[in-house]
């Protein structure tokens, strides 16, 4: 009989003790749908990007780029159209490599997704399509608030170590699986730089792109770029724009 | 015998002319022995200070694929390495174990791009003592992220020794990271490469590169000298190749062996560590086509100089025939041989281009040892170039004795057609001329 008690107690003690019983969201799913929602899969997607970059004691400058993208292939060119002196430069990845093409000397040169483009705060990597459930873990999860919109801020982690960041903490929407706001940290866990996609938004059939981003660098203060998103076609692209030929041609 | 003599008195005759041909000459000598001996010392020096630079005259570097295929430069295992320069013979000074980036150096919003050496200081006893410190010393090394930069790197981040700044890098598998550097020490301007290169504690540097503190990325093989450097290249090649996996240093790819073995590198697949072996001539290839082009510079400007001279020669014995008609006649009617007549000529020919060839010999190398005399110091940007801060000539033998053979066959030639006209006058007719 005493331990009847005993026992009874116990199960009562643990049942205060225990958390409340709701289901905790499923954040590789959140992750895979922010990678879906900018995923072309079989159409190709091409925009043009101006970006803006402020450095402290310089006047800003004009990078105005145009994307094709075929994410079936993991394919991209950049094509740079603006400011005069670069007009013509571009970046081919084919697989994994990533060259780029310079038409005053007429050669292609090795470079990589980690690169800058041109003298702004966005990355090659910028321009391809997010991977973040295929390359990162959660490993820490918060709800908060940022402006007018309930978010989750993910803590993630990288899966390998040739990822850009080895850390990144991404504040995403919960209505909408959109990001609001990317920080990405070094290895040694410093921040780095930190992206805020503004609340603007092109629709293209049943995806939701973020026509603004703004790309802080945390490590030179003051210096920034705000890419606009513009011009978005999705549709079949010729199997030719992916290839050196045509950046040389572009010219 | 007796045209010999005759010959060195006619020279003596005529002092002012014999004088003013011979310095022509000597003059032709002198430049282009100080272009040889430029170009002889050249080479030299450039190898020595890249080995200094570089530390070491041969090197490793050990190349991996990561899993999404990417080239990686590690090396981690270096037993194979160390026991086939062993079996090899190579004598090295010193073997260095090197690690490094490029890095963006950041302070207070000013910027620099900078090649960030990792030195193990505690065996690279031989770098400090090649250090010529502005500010701050060696001793500041004692603290792990110290770092060492180049007057001009420091002048454009307006830092100075003590002061602290962030460093943005990509470790050995591209990923980005961030470093705290403290500032042990400036040295003076060492050139293009002063700007170019700093240097840092390996333990730090691996850390930033995320690699593990006993792996590196270059090994460095420092001979005690440039004396069989290729030949100990060969053989630890050979050694190496035994043991691991090496990329093929005689392939076609590129004219140069170490960019032939990196573009084999992008082509190919392998698994594990495959190594890059390599010596300071083969980095340097260039510097040998720089040293080819000084040597064809220096012949063709002796060649120039000597067709100038020549002309002078010609004419001069021109007008010495005219003014010694007579005398030709003389001699031609007492039983001299037209052959002894032209011999005469020539050797007069030869003995002002001995003379000549002699002097200017003597004058390059009075002038050279000025030259090195002068002290450009070790912070001058031509530090690449110089020993010490001194420029330093080295005149190969063969090189002097055929500058020597040519310049002697060029006079002769020179003078050779005026003798042959001395030595065809109708000795009746010589005698009758009238100057």
């Amino acid at each position: 009989m005493k331990h009847k008690i005993f026992r009874v107690a116990l199960a009562l003690a643990a049942a205060a003790l225990a958390p409340p019983s709701f289901a905790a969201p499923d954040f590789i799913a959140i992750l895979k749908a922010v990678d879906d929602m900018g995923d072309f899969g079989k159409q190709d997607y091409s925009s043009v990007y101006t970006i803006v970059s402020e450095k402290p004691g310089e006047n800003p400058s004009t990078t105005q780029i145009r994307l094709f993208r075929r994410d079936a292939q993991d394919q991209f060119l950049i094509l740079i159209q603006k400011p005069e002196k670069q007009k013509g430069q571009g970046y081919l990845k084919i697989d994994d490599n990533v060259w780029f093409y310079d038409p005053e000397s007429g050669n292609f040169s090795h470079s990589t997704i980690k690169e800058n483009i041109q003298n702004t705060k966005a990355k090659n990597s910028d321009m391809k399509r997010y991977t973040l459930a295929e390359d990162y873990d959660v490993t820490s999860s918060a709800e908060g608030k940022l402006g007018a919109f309930d978010v989750w801020i993910l803590d993630l982690k990288a899966k390998n170590n040739e990822v850009s960041y080895q850390r990144i903490r991404l504040t995403i929407r919960k209505d909408k699986p959109l990001p609001l706001k990317e920080e990405d940290f070094s290895v040694s866990n410093k921040l780095m730089r930190t992206m805020l996609y503004l609340p603007t938004y092109i629709n293209v059939g049943s995806k939701t792109i973020p026509a603004k981003i703004k790309i802080v660098d945390e490590l030179n203060k003051g210096e920034q770029s705000l890419m606009t998103i513009s011009d978005v076609v999705v549709g079949k692209l010729p199997d030719s724009t992916f290839t050196k030929a045509f950046l040389e041609r572009a010219q | 015998m007796e045209i010999v003599k005759l010959a060195l008195r006619n020279l003596a005759r005529q002092k002012k002319r014999t004088f003013l041909l011979g310095s022509a000459i000597a003059f032709g000598i002198l430049i282009v022995t100080i272009i040889n001996g430029f170009a002889g010392a050249f080479v030299v020096n450039v190898t020595e200070n890249f080995a200094n630079l570089t530390a070491g005259h041969i090197f490793v570097e050990g190349v991996e694929k990561s899993a999404s295929g990417r080239d990686i430069d590690i090396i981690r295992d270096d037993r194979a390495l160390i026991e086939a320069s062993e079996e090899a013979g190579i004598p090295a000074k010193y073997v260095t174990k090197r690690s490094g980036f490029q890095g963006t150096l950041i302070y207070e919003g000013r910027t620099a791009q900078l090649g960030i050496t990792g030195v193990d200081f505690a065996h690279e006893t031989f770098l400090p003592e090649r250090l010529v410190f502005k500010s701050g010393s060696i001793e500041g090394m004692g603290d792990g992220q110290g770092i060492i930069i180049s007057e001009p790197i420091a002048k454009r981040l307006g830092v100075e020794a003590g002061d602290r700044m962030l460093v943005q890098l990509k470790t050995y598998t591209g990923q980005q990271n961030v470093g705290e550097f403290a500032v042990a020490g400036i040295t003076y301007d060492a050139g293009i490469f002063g700007n170019m290169s700093g240097y840092a504690n390996k333990a730090y540097v691996n850390e930033l590169l995320s690699l593990e503190p006993e792996d590196y990325q270059t090994l460095g093989l420092y001979l005690p000298s440039l004396a069989g450097l290729d030949g100990y290249g060969a053989k630890f090649y050979d050694a190496v190749k035994a043991k691991a996996q090496v990329f093929d240093k005689s392939s076609n790819e590129d004219s140069n062996p170490v960019r032939a073995m990196m573009k084999q590198a992008k082509t190919e697949s392998w698994v594990g560590i495959k190594y890059r072996v390599f010596t300071l001539n083969d980095m340097l290839s260039q510097v040998q086509q720089i040293v080819s082009v000084l040597e064809t510079s220096s012949l063709v400007i002796l060649i120039v100089l000597f067709v100038i001279i020549m002309v002078g020669i010609t004419n001069t014995f021109r007008i010495i025939m005219y003014e010694r008609i007579r005398e030709i006649g003389t001699m031609r009617s007492i039983g001299m041989q037209r052959g002894e007549v032209r011999n005469l000529f020539l050797y007069e020919a030869l003995f002002l281009a001995v003379g000549g060839a002699i002097a200017g010999m003597l004058l390059s190398f009075l002038v050279m040892a000025g030259l090195s005399l002068i002290n450009f110091g070790l912070d001058s940007p031509l530090f690449i170039i110089l020993k010490n801060g001194h420029l330093t000539f080295k005149v190969e033998p063969i090189r002097a004795i055929a500058n020597f053979l040519i310049v002697s066959l060029l006079t002769i030639v020179a003078a050779f057609f005026p003798a042959r006209n001395a030595a065809r006058l109708d000795p009746a007719v010589a005698l009758r001329t009238v100057k």
